[in-house]
């Protein structure tokens, strides 16, 4: 019994992990409706700075995160002007684009870091407190409690603030949108460097649990696929349950199954929500709306 | 591509059409011709010719039919397998067992397909990305099929029906054989009622189901014979190297990708771009992982991971589709 | 009863609370050009649409020569003889004009010289033979247009669809697609066209249809549909009734 709540607790967790490193994706796929290969490579990039924080002026992942996360703004604006905006009609080039940057990104840091495995977690992840009388990583609870606080953030900004409105708008009909006065391409460059800004969040929070290397990126990517198609496009709450979903089936999965065969799930996970249920548990936009499959 | 000999209104040959396309593919071959006593440049354009041809396989979905899979290399992995799983167990000569390996490729290749194509654009890639990952985990799991991780090795023991060969520019000439089978097959199907319709599902499938067509049978058809003759590219590929690990075979970089990559920078869509983009793709890879790949790691794919990035911004219809553009302009002037 | 050529019973279509189409019920007979005309929002296209198959019907049933067709996918109904153009004209981009119009004949003629054949003497018919070579993408508006009709006369259909076919063009280029429905008309095609010029409709249809908020409003001669007070104000407004 004690087994099953720690592989819980484990998948919680995960799920934490998850929720953290595609909500930004999914703010990207549900607003400017492009599939950005890369995002898992601004979590990547992430990482390594809060590394260079911590190795270079002793500055904490936790106080890092402050100066990772506006970073990571700043590469997602450019991104998004000078290789997204030029290419918002051609889906297909987008994904050449993105999956060329995230090559580039990926080598360019096996290129400046000569492959050298860094880690921050010997200092961090030791750190072991009791949930329920079950022991787990501290690294861990925070990205879930950040995690949590990072959804319920943003479901009030999206709610209560202009700007957010202005990105709910046009999440739901862009056309209208434009038409009610509402500058989308400005809310596409915000919400993509937004989104770039949580992959750092992610990035610095995960810096403590998992060994630096320049392919993480390549995992977190297909996970968060997962997850925003699981949660739905655009919807914020579908993109953080989801990510509890993945990560506790990936726990179970892992335990009852076999861990070599995790991507394997995803790949089920996902082709399943796809076909069955596209539009995801919450999912705001139709899916036939946002070109993901045909409609009936 | 229009012939200049045609009189107006009449419809173009074919004969002509497959000449022209046999003119170029020869042109193709003349530095094997040149080269083929050099052993670096022979591996080269054995490479070369293989991606030629593997390109253009990946075009006839991926370019004609608009479907942009990232998911090839589980075709010409299970190619491979297949390949040499046969020639090690049965003693099935390769030159035959390329061709049941095609049709396991086909098989999944079809399995994979029906559901995953109701998905528009990059959500089909993203779900072909995933079915590439899910299959090298796979891979590396089963030992008894795939050799796991360590992969399989085939001894070396030359002979033309073992297609091993201890000259190294017979295998270049096979691979450039199989690359002029593969374009001719795409010169035909251009021209043919499946390869118009791929285009008219590519370019707009409500317009194209207006016209009668049936859009995920079409799609069906064009990613088999595209899964097809990868496999058989993948089984050339294991008589060649030799040495089949799931990192090699599933790597996107080198493999997936590398077939979009191609025929993005020789012209997705056209007939003759993949051999283009291969011509100068594969060797210009080769000549920078020779020089930075030491110094710096990786070195070689952020120029790749640039060019890709350069390409869709600057050059979507490569380099064969600005040529036709600039021509078709200069016939307009004249 | 005689059976009509196409028929629409009590077709229904609802968005998600919206009801698109309401309970629209009309025949068409062979060789008839019937006209579809009604305020902007009415459902006129997705009408057209549930008829060719893009949308299925919620409720009600659509009969294509005696057969039962609302459940077939669109290109089956395509493929027993109906043809459609869209409201925004989709060309084949990758494609030569040609080449977008044999795309429709190889329905009929598996070969390659025999859909090439076709294909250019349809693109004679409708005018387009002098750009047969050029790039779809390149056409202009009107051309366009033309290659949408040639397309779907490339499938031999004995129903054609015509989606607001002549928005956008000049009165010359108007008399053009009229004289060509004619042409098609006395070779035995039937046509059901969505038009809002007026005078285009009075021009060729015995028999109009008119819809207001998803509904069939009025039914009848050009004359007497365009005279109905209820069709008047669906279009002006409750003031204009008297006025006609």
């Amino acid at each position: 019994m004690e087994t099953f709540f720690n592989i819980l607790i484990s998948g919680i967790l995960l799920g934490g992990i998850y929720s953290l490193v595609s909500i930004g994706l999914n703010l990207i796929f549900g607003v400017v409706r492009i599939v950005n290969f890369a995002q898992g490579e601004f979590v990547m990039i992430a990482m390594y700075a809060t590394f260079f924080c911590f190795a270079k002026f002793g500055i904490g992942p936790y106080y890092a995160v402050f100066l990772v996360a506006p970073l990571m703004f700043v590469v997602g604006l450019v991104v998004q002007r000078l290789v997204l905006q030029p290419l918002q009609n051609e889906p297909m080039m987008q994904v050449f684009a993105t999956f060329g940057l995230l090559i580039l990104f990926e080598n360019s840091v096996l290129a400046i870091t000569r492959g050298e495995g860094y880690s921050l977690a010997g200092t961090y992840s030791q750190t072991v407190i009791e949930v329920f009388g079950l022991r787990a990583s501290f690294a861990r609870v925070v990205v879930f409690i950040a995690a949590s606080a990072i959804a319920l953030g943003l479901m009030l900004f999206l709610s209560r603030t202009m700007a957010g409105k202005a990105i709910r708008a046009v999440i739901q009909d862009r056309q209208s949108a434009r038409l009610m006065g509402i500058n989308v391409e400005r809310t596409y460059l915000l919400t993509f460097a937004l989104g770039a800004a949580l992959a750092g969040v992610a990035g610095a929070l995960l810096a403590p649990i998992y060994t630096l290397s320049p392919y993480i990126g390549g995992n977190f990517i297909l996970a968060a696929f997962a997850v925003v198609v699981l949660g739905g496009l655009g919807s914020v709450p579908g993109a953080y349950i989801g990510g509890l979903m993945v990560g506790l089936m990936e726990s179970f999965a892992g335990y009852y199954v076999d861990p070599a065969l995790k991507q394997a799930i995803w790949f089920i996970i996902f082709v399943i929500v796809l076909v069955v249920r596209p539009s995801g548990l919450m999912g705001q936009a139709g899916a036939e709306e946002v070109g993901l499959r045909e409609q009936t | 591509m229009r012939a200049p000999l045609e009189t107006a209104g009449a419809p173009p040959s074919f004969g002509i059409q497959l000449a022209r396309y046999a003119g170029l593919l020869a042109l193709s071959g003349v530095p094997l011709m040149l080269l083929w006593s050099n052993p670096y440049w022979v591996n080269v354009l054995a490479y070369t010719y293989l991606f030629a041809a593997l390109a253009a396989a990946w075009n006839i979905i991926g370019g004609f039919g608009g479907q942009f899979s990232l998911g090839h290399g589980v075709f010409f992995a299970i190619g491979s397998y297949s390949v040499a799983r046969l020639y090690l167990d049965l003693g099935l000569t390769p030159w035959l067992g390329i061709f049941p390996a095609a049709v396991l490729a086909t098989v999944v290749a079809l399995l994979i397909s029906w559901p995953t194509f109701r998905l528009r654009g990059p959500f089909f890639a993203i779900a072909t990305m995933a079915i590439n990952e899910a299959c090298f985990a796979l891979a590396n799991y089963s030992d008894k099929l795939t050799g796991g991780p360590r992969g399989i090795l085939i001894p070396f023991r030359a002979g033309l029906s073992n297609m091993i060969f201890i000259e190294r520019w017979k295998y270049a000439l096979l691979m450039f054989a199989f690359m002029i089978v593969v374009v001719l097959i795409t010169v035909w199907l251009r021209r043919a009622r499946l390869g118009h319709y791929l285009l008219a599902v590519r370019a707009d499938e409500d317009a194209a189901r207006a016209a009668g067509i049936d859009v995920l049978k079409v799609k069906l058809q064009g990613m088999a014979l595209s899964a097809f003759l990868t496999g058989i590219g993948g089984g050339l590929f294991a008589m060649y190297v030799r040495v089949l690990d799931p990192p090699t075979l599933f790597s996107l970089p080198d493999i997936g990708v590398k077939f979009a990559l191609i025929s993005l920078i020789g012209g997705i869509g056209t007939i003759i771009g993949p051999v283009v983009g291969a011509l100068l793709i594969v060797p210009l890879e080769n000549f920078l992982r020779g020089t930075l790949g030491g110094d710096i790691p990786g070195g070689h794919l952020i120029i790749l991971g640039a060019i890709l990035v350069a390409a869709s911004l600057f050059l979507k219809r490569g380099i064969v589709g600005a040529v036709l553009a600039t021509m078709r302009r200069a016939r307009r002037r004249a | 009863m005689t059976e009509h050529f196409l028929s629409v019973e009590q077709a229904t279509r609802r968005f998600a609370g919206l009801v698109a189409v309401d309970q629209v019920s009309f025949a068409l007979d062979r060789g008839e050009i019937l006209s579809l005309i009604g305020p902007n929002g009415a459902g006129k296209t997705t009408l057209f649409n549930l008829i060719t198959g893009q949308l299925k019907v919620s409720d009600g049933a659509i009969m294509f020569r005696n057969e039962r067709i609302d459940a077939l996918p669109p290109h089956a109904r395509a493929q027993r003889g109906m043809g459609r153009t869209f409201q925004i004209a989709k060309p084949l981009t990758g494609l030569s004009t040609r080449e977008n119009v044999m795309v429709g004949a190889f329905l009929r003629h598996r070969a390659y010289t025999d859909a090439y054949d076709r294909a250019s003497a349809v693109l004679d018919e409708v005018g387009l033979a002098a750009r047969a070579e050029v790039p779809a993408a390149e056409l202009t508006l009107s051309e366009r247009r033309r290659l949408e009709v040639a397309r779907a006369l490339a499938l031999e259909p004995e129903l054609i669809l015509l989606d607001e076919v002549m928005a956008g063009l000049n009165a010359t280029e108007v008399t053009q697609v009229i004289d060509l429905i004619h042409r098609l008309n006395a070779r035995g095609v039937t046509f059901l066209v969505i038009e809002h010029n007026l005078k285009v409709v009075r021009a060729f249809s015995r028999r109009v249809i008119v819809l207001d908020h998803g509904a069939k409003i009025a039914e009848g001669s050009a004359a007497d549909v365009l005279s109905d007070p209820e069709v008047i104000r669906a279009y002006l407004g409750k003031k204009h009734v008297g006025h006609a």
